[in-house]
């Protein structure tokens, strides 16, 4: 499958690897996307570069301000840490929702991320908290929004085998501001969304000030109800203005039926609840700043 | 009777070999200079094969030998009926995707995949059966042209009293149709095995089997060999649940070790496994139920068509077995009764747990649910007044035989789910307060019942060996039990020694069940129809006897032998004979014994998103006597475990014929967290005076109510039934939606 | 070929493997450590969980020379000097093991659980078996061994 199985010491020896293979080479952080796609024959490449080892990739810092999260931080590592229960509680319930104990223990948020699917449970959660990711390459290192980075279904903007995500960033969610994921699967491990929802609201007094709505899977990459987003300025933090926002959200997203995962129908009446569900755990949240328990 | 060893709850004589990865599965055995084996799969469901080009793949680095239908001595086999071929030939037809179209013996396994996509076959398309419904009418291609003019392979009649006299004296009728999908075995460890000729110049072959010496009989055929030339060895097995009843892969490591002449190792991925192996039967149920307004059934007309998939593998005995449970363990005076099952390009249908008896519940159990509401009775009364008793005709005009458990199971279930029992009426517990406003709970029950053992005048029979060796002063030091059953994961190695230490009065230690290797052990018969307890239960028991009565004549005449053997076969009829359906009225003895249960299962279920969370689930089954209750609720664990999968999420899908559900992520079986918060197992005694030690079976008996307990649960909570399974959150809610 | 350097059970290990090979197979094939199990090769069922510096991991998914330097433990390993460890010895009593495919991957998970957490909840001991599949249990039994042995204490 691959014939090389390299551990590079820095981001500059991965970045070097990577452009002596000219494209033949990949990234790989958990590996739990990139084997089995690789064993399946969809993707071939000549060697595989781990970054796992790099020292301080998965390192979690931040606090007050912003919260950056390393490269090789794993879906473990976010839901244990007290930063992130405390200031960005979306993403620790994104990254309990994940696959299995197994899987969570080596999978990295960034690698959700790079393999762009629709529904990515911590993409989710990242669209909401308004991401950006740092693309380290040999033109040097620059910070993207994260809706950039997605071109189409399983397809992202950085070149897994030219160029590497080495960090990802977000405001840290301060007084009055308040988060939540929710989401629907077929069963309640080892299983995809059916959807999830990501929200954060900010209020200003007993309005909501501000607010970022992401679905999966609703469209080819997470997808922000901006409509919602937009309506929901200004408007008072009630039940009342919850089920306004709701409605234009659930009218922007498109679901599709999917075989194996859900109708449309079915997909259009639960996005509602989960809506409603997130924004009024989002609000409660931010009226009253809790953290996340373990 | 008061036992010693038979009904305590010692450890499984293989649990440490297991726990410590000391145990060997067939895919975990090697052999020097092995070579590796693939399977080229058809990739249409129904089409001629016209020509099969190997020239390709012959070639490929590595490739040793491409085996194909000219290979074969002899191109049939089949359980029930020889109607598969092993390679498919040019000029004959694949049926479905699992028809075979070559083997690639190769140096490495990569290099056998490598190969295998170098075969290349001309296919000439046919239309594709999907639907077993339209598979009747005429005018429907045939799938099996060859051999006969219709797809409709069997059909049952059941014809007793007249249900239009039934129809008439009923107050209230229900109706109901019911559907019930193909669902995949699931175990864990894929097929998988060695196929080598031994020192003495036989074919060996290692790896999973329900039947052994059943796979020896068919092996030898389709080789042309004397059965006496094929040994099959069976080391731990993975699972089976049925799936492996049938032969997906004991025959062609045959075949490869055969041409080759060299040790073959094959393993299928997850994806052949799910894809390519047989399914439990689909059933439609169109039941038409009358009743009186005092709750006594008085007529039901019901039709079951079965898919058949593309071979007929056991799809008779499923179809014989299943009409005679459609109308569940009650008495009914008047029935018109049609099983059918039809062929399609769609899976071969096979054994899975319940062999045809796991289907009809769900019928039977939500007409009786529909007819207490529509009674305004409780649904424990209702089924109490209904229930078979010891004596009591059958819907095929026999009498039940002894052993009669089942409103035993009701009411010990019902007491245990908080039921009270005044004045004659059952009254159903409070359920108390779901945590959140937009959740409701439910309670449902199901009762349901099968046969143990073969049936309808099957020879059924196992042939069980003891070997005793003593000790100087004439005490037993070790017991040698030889049998050919296999234990597939349930523990029947365990059953049948605590069985024999039991009647040799004996410690379980002393007794060791001979390895399973065909040449060495006789026939046990098959490891399903919960039949290993009771027929090789009592073949082991009476053998048992009979070692003892010869040790006691040495010990008497002191003639210092230090082994003593016996061996017995025990037939099923010798108990209880039974008889094949008339074709006319369907009357008959059907079934040698029985084992009964009720489940009781509570949800709540979330009226938002429909989402159902099982709080609780009391289980209670007549075993007739557990011969080692731990071992009974592991059953009952597994079987809860495969009934909830059956109501909530599975379903194994084809389109036009095509797998869309290939593999385990796309077929979810329930994990630990989907599980119910609690079960409650509840063994039952009834004992069956012809079983050893009163024992009946159970294996199969534990699945039976649990998909139709949480059916009447649910509707129990939101007022909503799906006609077809399984019971998803999309269907909960978009029933709700629909009503209204 | 690359070498892969690794701690196995306790015992330091130096192979030549494959740049492609993946842990489960170098474990199994090389290492003849069979009690390992391969349930579905992508990843879905869990019978392939080993220990990776006291982590559950798939090692059918896991490339053996991303162990370079770690320590796996596999189910061969948990009995210590002949003596059972206690999860072994509760699966065996509370009838946690019948056909035993799964058992490995639920032993190993189960130990993750205990060394990190000796107290567990029950619905803690439930989500770190969340990702082993089982087919014959319906894992109440499992979850009983698992609470027992928490209850034993280390051996």
């Amino acid at each position: 499958m691959w014939r090389d199985y390299l551990l590079p010491g820095s981001v500059e020896e991965a970045l070097d690897l990577l452009s002596a293979y000219d494209g033949r080479a990949r990234l790989i952080a958990g590996g739990t996307d990139v084997v089995p796609q690789l064993q399946e024959g969809s993707r071939q490449v000549e060697a595989l570069v781990d970054v796992t080892r790099i020292p301080g990739l998965a390192a979690i810092a931040g606090g007050e301000s912003a919260i950056s999260l390393g490269a090789a931080v794993t879906y473990r590592q976010a839901i244990h840490s007290p930063v992130l229960q405390a200031n960005a509680a979306v993403l620790v319930e994104a990254g309990r929702s994940v696959g299995s104990p197994q899987i969570r223990n080596v999978a990295t948020l960034v690698g959700n991320v790079v393999n762009a699917m629709p529904a990515a449970d911590a993409a989710i959660a990242l669209f909401a908290l308004g991401a950006e990711l740092e693309i380290a390459s040999p033109a040097g290192r620059r910070w993207v929004p994260i809706e950039t980075l997605y071109i189409g279904p399983g397809q992202s903007r950085v070149d897994p085998t030219r160029e590497m995500v080495s960090c990802v960033r977000f405001p840290a969610l301060g007084e009055n501001q308040g988060s939540a994921f929710v989401r629907l699967s077929r069963r309640k491990a080892l299983a995809l969304p059916v959807l999830n929802v990501a929200v954060v609201v900010a209020l200003a007094g007993h309005a909501f000030a501000w607010g970022r709505i992401a679905i999966g899977p609703v469209a080819p990459q997470p997808f922000r109800a901006h409509g919602a987003e937009e309506a929901m300025r200004g408007m008072p933090a009630d039940a009342d203005s919850i089920r306004k926002v709701v409605e234009i959200a659930a009218g922007e997203a498109q679901p599709r039926s999917s075989l194996l995962r859900a109708s449309r129908e079915y997909r259009q009446q639960a996005l509602r609840v989960l809506l409603h569900r997130a924004l009024e755990a989002a609000l409660v949240r931010a009226q009253c700043r809790t953290s996340v328990e373990e | 009777m008061k036992t010693r060893v038979v009904g305590q709850s010692l450890p499984r004589l293989d649990a440490k070999d297991k726990v410590t990865g000391r145990a060997r599965y067939p895919g975990d055995f090697s052999m020097p200079g092995m070579l590796h084996a693939k399977v080229v799969w058809s990739e249409r469901p129904h089409a001629w094969v016209r020509r099969i080009d190997v020239s390709k793949a012959e070639v490929y680095p590595g490739v040793v030998r491409v085996i194909t239908y000219r290979d074969v001595p002899v191109n049939e086999y089949g359980i029930n009926v020889m109607d598969q071929p092993v390679l498919v030939s040019e000029g004959d037809k694949v049926r479905w995707v699992g028809d075979r179209i070559a083997v690639v013996v190769a140096e490495t396994e990569q290099a056998a995949k490598e190969a295998c996509r170098l075969v290349q076959v001309q296919y000439e398309l046919l239309p594709v059966i999907t639907d077993p419904r339209e598979a009747m009418k005429s005018g429907t291609p045939l799938v099996h042209e060859e051999r006969t003019t219709s797809n409709v392979l069997h059909h049952v009649k059941i014809r007793k009293g007249d249900v239009q006299v039934g129809f008439a004296q009923a107050d209230v009728v229900v109706e109901g149709y019911y559907v019930t999908p193909h669902v995949e075995h699931a175990y864990l460890q894929p097929e998988a095995g060695l196929g080598y000729i031994d020192e003495q110049g036989r074919i060996a072959v290692v790896c999973a089997a329900q039947w052994p010496h059943d796979d020896i009989h068919q092996i030898a055929h389709l080789l042309n060999l004397p059965e006496d030339q094929v040994h099959e060895i069976v080391p731990a097995v993975g699972g089976a649940f049925g799936g492996r009843e049938d032969m997906y892969i004991q025959h062609l490591l045959a075949l490869c070790a055969y041409v080759v002449r060299r040790p073959v190792r094959m393993v299928f991925t997850r994806e052949e496994s799910v894809s390519r192996t047989g399914k439990r039967h689909p059933f439609y149920l169109r039941h038409r139920w009358g009743a009186t307004r005092d709750g006594m059934i008085s007529a039901v007309e019901i039709e079951g068509i079965s898919d058949a998939g593309a071979y007929a593998s056991t799809s008779v005995p499923v179809l014989a077995n299943a009409t005679s449970f459609f109308a569940g363990p009650y008495v009914v005076p008047n029935a018109k009764i049609d099983g059918y099952t039809v062929y399609t390009n769609n899976a071969v249908t096979m054994a899975m747990r319940g062999f045809g008896a796991t289907q009809p519940p769900v019928g039977h159990e939500q007409q009786m649910d529909k007819l207490a509401k529509v009674l305004g009775m409780d649904p424990v009364e209702l089924r109490l007044k209904n229930f078979l008793d010891e004596g009591a005709m059958a819907v095929t005009g026999n009498r039940m035989p002894p052993g009669v458990g089942i409103k035993e199971t009701l009411r010990q279930a019902a007491l245990a789910a908080g039921w009270r029992e005044q004045n004659g009426h059952w009254v159903k517990p409070d359920l108390g307060k779901p945590q959140a406003l937009h959740k409701r709970r439910g309670i449902g029950v199901a009762s349901a019942y099968k046969n143990v053992g073969y049936s309808f005048g099957f020879d059924d029979k196992t042939t069980a060996q003891v070997e005793l060796t003593l000790e100087r002063s004439g005490t037993i030091a070790r017991v040698q039990v030889r049998v050919g059953a296999s234990d597939v994961g349930e523990g029947v190695h365990t059953a049948l020694a605590q069985i024999a230490a039991e009647a040799l009065e004996v410690p379980l230690e002393k007794v060791e069940i001979a390895p399973l290797d065909t040449a060495n052990v006789p026939d046990a018969g098959s490891s399903s129809a919960s039949r290993h307890v009771y027929i090789s239960g009592n073949a082991v028991l009476r053998a048992s006897q009979e070692a003892k009565a010869k040790l006691a004549g040495i010990l008497r005449a002191k003639s210092g032998e230090s082994h003593v053997e016996a061996q017995h076969t025990f037939r099923g009829r010798s108990a209880r004979p039974t008889t094949n359906y008339d074709s006319e009225t369907g009357q008959c003895d059907p079934h040698i014994s029985y084992g009964y249960a009720t489940q009781i299962a509570m949800v709540e279920v979330d009226t938002e998103t429909g989402n159902v969370d099982v709080l609780k689930l009391w289980a209670a089954h007549d075993v007739g006597q557990a011969v080692n209750p731990t071992m009974v609720e592991g059953q009952i664990g597994g079987g809860v475990h495969m009934g909830l999968g059956y109501a909530l999420m599975e379903e194994f899908i084809q389109e036009e014929g095509l797998v869309r559900t290939r593999s385990f992520a796309e077929y979810p079986i329930p994990t630990a967290v989907d599980m119910p918060l609690e079960i409650v197992p509840i063994i039952v005694e009834v004992p069956d005076p012809t079983g050893p030690y009163g024992a009946k079976g159970v294996g199969e008996m534990t699945t039976l109510p649990t998909a139709p307990a949480l059916l009447n649960a649910i509707h129990d909570a939101v007022g909503v039934r799906s006609e077809r399974l399984p019971v998803t959150a999309e269907k909960v809610l978009m029933e709700m939606k629909r009503r209204g | 070929m690359p070498t892969l350097v690794m701690t196995v059970n306790g015992a330091t290990t130096q192979l030549e493997v494959a740049a492609s090979d993946l842990l489960a197979d170098v474990l199994r094939d090389r290492l003849g450590l069979t009690g390992t199990k391969i349930g579905c090769n992508e990843g879905e069922c869990g019978a392939c969980t080993v220990l990776v510096d006291d982590q559950a991991v798939l090692s059918c998914l896991y490339p053996a020379l991303k162990a370079q330097g770690q320590q796996v433990e596999t189910v061969e390993g948990l009995a210590a000097n002949g003596k059972l460890h206690v999860l072994q010895h509760a699966f065996m009593e509370a009838g946690a093991v019948q056909c035993g495919f799964c058992t490995p991957g639920m032993l190993m998970s189960a130990k993750a659980l205990l060394d990190e957490n000796p107290q567990p909840s029950e619905p803690e001991i439930k989500e770190a078996i969340s990702g082993n599949l089982c087919r014959c249990t319906g894992y109440y039994q499992i979850i009983r061994a698992i609470r027992m042995a928490s209850e034993e204490g280390t051996p």
